[in-house]
């Protein structure tokens, strides 16, 4: 079994290595993209404690990720910050995370979620269907087998958060004033 | 790195149904990079198979790791293709069955237009062309105009004619650029099923309405279309609920005779239908679709009479229609559970030699599959099926009674047990079924998988299989022929009787399979097989009687009764080798022998040996190079009351599609280049044998 596994293995690096196309599961890509979205977003200077405090991301309702976000984000620092992983259990921990990802089963949740973290400096980021229309910033959407993104700049206005222009430029969509 | 990766990809399922994820002999998914590859990745066809994940844990020891892909820039992670392992996914490897799967791409390439021509691309079918509106369709032999031994189901539906018993395939159209796949399942399919399913079962599958968003237009004309328009179109009604419509009409000129003259055999024909996809959540996908067509078939057909001539021979024109209604939900419980519930309406309305058939089906089916343990998949389901026909008699066709009504109750189960992880994996079941002709059948199969080593598997099986006797074997008389009066002797009357005590045929089948992928690049599949046939339906020759009439005449009657038994046996063997990255090569080859121990009766007519290679070629400047090359063994042909040879035929198809803009595709195909015309196979209604010919085709699409 463990030679399967290094031989599947294997075929996949060496498939990697000259095509450069992985087949990665699709929460190890958002996974990746959240890691991502800390580097190219600004939180206002009253988000952190202090210069060194950690930029946290939370996962809030099921966590289809496993260990993968968890993977994605440690050891590594952005702008001399740790990132940190949390599973939120409580709602009330959401407002001390700087990334909240809102997992589809809380769909239902949505409207009271968004509610609690109106004008807190927090990325919303959700899987949920038509979640910016509804008042999160970043929207992740399958397109033919790919993790697109959808970015509503009103949203994160309200949440004084500034996006790099390089993470607009990979967006399907973005909405809202520039 | 931004190398263009782009495959012709294309996610195939041996599915019960259209889209529902559910274990068939296995619910195998087969990552199959449809004939193209444009780059020069080892994560190829196969090798994406082997690449994929089998089971979830391997997933995570399989798939590449987060932590070493953090570099990986927001450019190049909009544009990764995930897999998902939300369902049970195994691959072709691990499908105990002679499988065969046709692709869009394949039917994409080689310009095919019809249902029955994409089916001559797997090995071991029998597909011949009776005119320009019939075929003969079978597998692993017994093929007749209205070969009866295979289960042939579109999106799910059956269109399988109780009435004739066989297959109309002229009848049976679909959008061909949205069809998904037709996966062909060669052996007894019983234990899913059902019966009838005895030599094999076609699955045709279309596309969900989520995957053909946007417009369509394409149009096609040559020496034998003139032209034929299919226009479709897709939206969004609301989040997560796509529809499409579409309508289409052609216009096909008639084959030829042996002279070269125009056949008798123009066929055209309008279609619309439409289809609606809603996913309102995760767990719950409901599909609607529904058709209705309407042809003229245009053919010569001889009647017979008991007036002189005794023979009329004629050019009618027949008006085929039909229409149907299918609805399907589908629910997942978890990753290991779902259930699915189908129903569908189907109207069918014939017109040959001077016969209007009308059939209606109610179908009913459901179907739940469930993990047992962390060994066991089962899948069991039941159903329901009530079908009405009619028929509008002539001389040459009735039935006995005229009004049929026909019941079944099916219920099947079925368990894949995981014997040895990754080395031994056991499907047994069985299909229970109740019809109103013959009681109660039962269908078991039992299916061994075996992977010794890392490149090879091994498969065996066992499996019984039935086929109920049709409304046309069990209550028909057809009064095939007339013989003119000689001297003082009356006419005879060649007629057929059918029989309402008829049980049903069984097969006792016996296959073994191999697949290997000796390298990345190329792999083999070989199924062999030793089917064991008995209480076949076959006309049986009676005591003649005399007819007072009026006009007086001798009729010299068959009879069906369950009087033959035979054997048959066979090899196919297929295989895919990427030569290059633009160079793709697939063949097959297949052998077949039949043997009946019960006096000579010719059990459908079926060549010995075919064998066919085709090579696809990316070009430079957006261009392809397409072409397949079909060998088919001589046969000797129903003719009359007897036999008529069928020569061997070699045929080459060339075609050039060209993609000038993204929107934009341009195709011209030269079909059967060898060949002025040869025939394919005969028709029970008329002594004239109809040609293909040597033909050009050009077919514009645009989508918008």
């Amino acid at each position: 079994m463990g030679r399967l596994a290094a031989t599947l293995g294997l075929l996949l690096a060496v498939g990697q290595g000259i095509c450069g196309e992985a087949s990665f599961t699709e929460y190890q890509v958002k996974a990746l993209f959240l890691f991502n979205f800390a580097k190219y977003v600004e939180w206002p200077a009253e988000a952190f404690a202090s210069t060194t405090s950690p930029i946290v991301i939370g996962v809030v309702g099921d966590n289809k990720f496993g260990d993968q976000l968890k993977k994605a984000v440690d050891g590594k620092s952005i702008g001399g910050r740790p990132l940190l992983f949390r599973q939120i259990e409580k709602d009330d921990e959401m407002a001390g995370c700087h990334i909240v990802f809102v997992s589809a089963s809380e769909t239902k949740r949505l409207p009271d979620i968004l509610e609690r973290l109106k004008a807190k400096p927090v990325l919303t980021v959700s899987e949920i269907e038509r979640f910016v229309e509804q008042g999160g910033v970043i929207g992740f959407v399958k397109r033919q087998d790919r993790i697109r993104l959808e970015i509503d700049l009103d949203a994160a206005q309200r949440a004084r958060l500034q996006l790099s222009s390089k993470l607009l430029s990979v967006a399907d969509t973005v909405r809202g004033k520039r | 790195m931004n190398i263009n990766c782009e495959k012709f990809g294309n996610r195939v399922g041996l599915l019960r149904w259209v889209g529902a994820p559910i274990t068939a002999f296995n619910a195998a998914v087969v990552r199959n990079a449809g004939l193209f590859h444009l780059c020069c990745s080892p994560v190829l066809i196969f090798g994406l198979l082997l690449a994929d994940p089998f089971t979830a844990s391997a997933a995570e020891s399989s798939a590449p790791s987060v932590s070493d892909s953090r570099d990986i820039s927001l450019e190049d992670l909009v544009n990764i293709k995930v897999t998902s392992v939300a369902k049970k996914e195994t691959t072709l490897e691990d499908s105990p069955a002679a499988v065969t799967v046709v692709t869009q791409d394949d039917i994409r390439r080689f310009g095919i237009t019809t249902l029955p021509e994409a089916l001559r691309l797997v090995p071991g079918m029998d597909v011949a062309r009776i005119n320009s509106h019939e075929w003969a369709v079978s597998a692993r032999g017994f093929n007749s105009e209205f070969a009866n031994k295979m289960l042939v189901l579109i999106d799910g539906r059956s269109v399988y004619t109780t009435g004739f018993g066989g297959v109309i395939w002229g009848m049976e159209d679909v959008v061909m650029e949205d069809l998904d796949r037709i996966e062909v399942i060669r052996g007894p399919g019983g234990t899913l099923w059902g019966a009838n399913a005895v030599n094999g079962v076609i699955n045709i599958i279309t596309k969900s309405a989520k995957d053909t968003q946007g417009g369509l237009i394409s149009t096609s004309f040559g020496t034998e279309d003139q032209p034929s328009t299919v226009a479709r179109y897709g939206g969004q009604l609301a989040t997560n609920l796509y529809y499409r419509v579409y309508v289409k009409y052609f216009n096909r000129d008639g084959l030829v005779e042996s002279t070269g003259a125009d056949a008798p055999d123009p066929w055209s024909g309008t279609q619309g239908g439409m289809r609606l996809d809603w996913e309102p959540s995760e767990q719950n996908k409901l599909t609607l679709q529904g058709d209705y067509y309407s042809h003229r078939a245009n053919e010569n057909q001889s009647i017979p009479s008991l007036a002189p001539p005794f023979a009329q021979t004629s050019d009618v024109v027949n008006h085929d229609s039909g229409g149907n209604l299918l609805g399907r939900w589908t629910h997942d419980f978890s990753e290991h559970s779902s259930l699915s519930v189908q129903t569908y309406y189907d109207h069918f309305h014939p017109e040959q030699i001077g016969v209007k058939y009308t059939s209606d089906t109610f179908d009913f089916d459901a179907q739940h599959r469930f993990a047992l343990g962390s060994r066991n998949d089962v899948v069991w389901g039941a159903g329901y099926r009530y079908i009405s026909d009619k028929l509008d008699p002539s001389f040459y066709l009735s039935f006995n009674p005229p009004d049929q009504r026909e019941q079944l109750f099916s219920s099947f189960v079925q368990d894949e047990v995981t014997l040895v992880p990754d080395r031994f994996k056991l499907t047994a079941g069985s299909k229970f079924e109740h019809n109103d002709f013959t009681g109660f059948e039962i269908q078991p199969s039992a299916r061994l998988l075996w992977t010794p080593a890392e490149p090879h598997t091994l498969w065996a099986s066992v499996s019984r299989a039935v086929r109920t006797p049709s409304i046309s074997e069990m209550d028909e008389r057809v009064n095939f022929q007339v013989i003119p009066p000689a001297g003082a002797a009356p006419p005879v009357l060649v007629s057929s009787f059918g029989n309402p005590d008829l049980e049903s045929e069984e097969l006792l089948a016996y296959e073994l399979g191999y697949r290997v992928e000796p390298t990345k690049r190329c792999s083999l599949d070989l199924a062999g097989f030793y089917n064991e046939y008995a209480r076949l339906i076959a006309g049986v020759p009676g005591a003649p009687q005399f007819d007072p009439g009026p006009p007086p005449h001798l009729v010299v009657p068959t009879i069906n009764e369950n009087a033959g038994r035979a054997q048959s046996y066979g090899l196919e063997l297929s295989g895919r080798w990427d030569v290059t990255d633009w160079w793709h090569l697939a063949g097959s080859w297949s052998w077949f022998e039949v043997h009946s121990p019960v006096g000579g009766i010719p059990w459908g007519a079926s060549p010995e040996q075919q064998f066919q290679l085709r090579s696809s070629m990316n070009l430079p400047g957006h261009l392809e190079f397409n072409s397949a090359l079909f060998y088919v063994d001589q046969i000797q042909a129903p003719y009359g009351t007897g036999q008529i040879a069928i020569p061997s035929y070699v045929r080459l198809d060339v075609g050039v599609v060209w993609h000038p803009l993204k929107s934009l595709e341009l195709g011209v195909w030269g079909q059967n280049l060898l060949d002025n015309r040869h025939p394919e196979f005969t028709s029970y209604k008329t002594p004239l044998i109809t040609e293909v010919p040597r033909g050009v085709m050009a077919k514009i699409t645009w989508r918008f």
